[in-house]
């Protein structure tokens, strides 16, 4: 269990998913893929909640090394030493299918162009788009 | 009177039946260990949910100060016309009386709601509700219409129901329960919340098993729309199980070494407890009103997930239940018969030594 003391300098970091606690360890830094864009938390930070869109949350340092996690939709609690991640899925890397994250954004797309004039279907519709790329794009990632 | 060799081969097949249903029993329990895990692994998340819900509300005003109107939709209560039930039962038997107790149970309820003019929607989950409902009630029918825009180049479209009788199946799940997917709960909430914020359905209820542990345990009628109470849902009508039942069911537990107690409370869940409530200022990185009503549909959606596992959990302490039953009552009847198949050998000595004495006397 990764308890961090007052001055070690590291952040607890903890990913809870509606399945399990994906991850409890620590890290010199992370960074989350906020609804308005990336952020970036070290130890003592401001408390901060925020809502997640999709992308990479990375953390650095720590005792676990770099690490690297998508998540598709999330809320997390920053407070100056314990960073707290909800994501509603979060994967590892190697774990996302392209072939079907490639699925996905054509799927996104056909409900763009089936849209109409439903505002709330075009904002569901770019959602899924924009989940599908993250993903094809942090399973990129990891081949370079 | 059947003779030696008919009993024998009926003891042997009993005791195949008790070695399945002895198969069946641990198998049970292995599984309900798992869901009960689950269940446990999956009570952070929803904690955490509840916890930043409670803060927001304790930061935002969700009535309107003016005119008292309340500010999300899936908070607003109206006049109950169409309510949808949603049942969870199993996919499977042989677990005594799981599906029809739910079952039930859901149609004392419908009963009421009928009575008082309602019109129901039912959406069985688990495919003995499934079947049990599509034989008795009509199912929904939609309309698909079509429309074109900009000379073709896009195409909107809408389902119209109509509905023709007072209870109908609206729609039915019956993948829901093989891998209970977070992802597959989320589409069939969503399906819900659209409905219920267009006003095409007036209130939610799930009727399901609860299952904290294997001593508490009862089928339950839950209001999950309109949301009365968050963290703590509204519970319309419970059936405690009888006694006899729950005997049954905690011997078969101590008979598989499980714990028939509430599991204790992990340390990430007191952790969980504490998330989002620390004594500071949170800088908010949305509008707390855009974080609240983004977070709303998700707690609706772990209600429902949170129902699913607890199901699951209780249909698998109630196979192993129904198994244990069985097992016993095969051991039962395996005596019974042993002792007549005996019986009836002895007599059958007894008849040739009788012929042999008496005809040695005649000699």
């Amino acid at each position: 269990m990764a308890e961090t003391t007052g001055n070690s300098g590291l952040l607890a970091v903890r990913l809870v998913t509606p399945d399990r606690v994906l991850l409890d360890a620590t890290a010199e830094s992370i960074e989350l893929p906020s609804m308005s864009g990336y952020l970036e938390a070290l130890y003592g930070a401001a408390p901060l909640l925020a809502e997640l869109g999709a992308g990479e949350v990375r953390l650095h340092g720590g005792s676990s090394g770099d690490q690297k996690f998508f998540v598709a939709w999330g809320f997390v609690e920053v407070l100056p030493e314990r960073v707290t991640i909800l994501a509603e899925t979060a994967l590892h890397p190697n774990e996302i299918d392209r072939a079907e994250a490639q699925k996905e954004l054509q799927e996104g797309d056909k409900l763009w162009h089936a849209a109409g004039d439903d505002g709330a279907k075009y904002d569901e519709a770019n959602a899924i788009t924009r989940e599908a790329e993250e993903k094809i794009a942090s399973a990129d990632g990891k081949s370079s | 009177m059947a003779n030696v060799l008919d009993l024998r081969r009926r003891i042997r097949s009993v005791k195949n039946t008790r070695q399945i249903t002895k198969a069946m029993k641990m198998v049970s329990a292995a599984k309900l260990r798992r869901a009960q895990e689950r269940a446990m692994q999956a009570r952070p998340y929803a904690q955490m949910l509840i916890n930043v819900l409670e803060s927001l509300v304790r930061r935002t005003d969700i009535y309107n100060e003016e005119t008292g109107e309340i500010l999300h939709p899936l908070l607003i209560e109206r006049d109950e016309k169409n309510v949808l039930v949603l049942v969870i039962a199993g996919d499977k038997g042989f677990a005594g009386g799981f599906n029809s107790n739910v079952g039930k149970a859901a149609q004392k309820f419908i009963d009421r709601r009928t009575a008082k003019g309602q019109n129901i929607d039912l959406e069985p989950i688990g495919k003995k509700a499934i079947g049990f409902y599509k034989r008795k009630f009509p199912a929904a029918k939609y309309e698909k219409t079509e429309e074109h825009y900009d000379n073709d180049l896009s195409t909107h479209y809408e389902t119209i129901r109509h509905r023709a009788a007072q209870i109908e199946v609206a729609a039915e799940y019956p993948d829901l329960l093989l891998k209970t997917a977070f992802s597959a709960v989320s589409d069939l909430a969503h399906s819900i919340i659209q409905r219920y914020e267009r006003s095409e359905i007036d209130s939610v209820y799930i009727v399901y098993n609860e299952f904290k542990s294997v001593l508490q345990q009862r089928i339950v009628v839950e209001k999950l729309l309109p949301i009365e109470k968050l963290g703590a849902p509204s519970v319309e009508s419970a059936q405690e199980p009888t006694e006899e039942e729950r005997d049954a069911a905690v011997k078969a537990a101590q008979s598989e070494g499980i714990s028939v107690h509430v599991p204790e409370q992990s340390e990430m869940e007191e952790e969980a407890k504490k998330f989002g409530t620390a004594d500071v200022d949170y800088i908010f990185d949305q509008s707390p009103e855009e974080l609240f009503s983004h977070l709303m549909p998700r707690y609706v959606t772990t209600q429902i997930f949170h129902a699913l596992l607890e199901s699951t959990a209780a249909e698998h302490a109630a196979r192993m239940t129904a198994t244990d039953a069985a097992t016993k009552n095969a051991g039962d009847l395996i005596d019974s018969l042993s002792l007549t198949m005996n019986r009836v050998r002895q007599a059958a000595i007894t008849k040739e030594i009788i012929e042999i004495v008496s005809g040695a006397a005649a000699l």
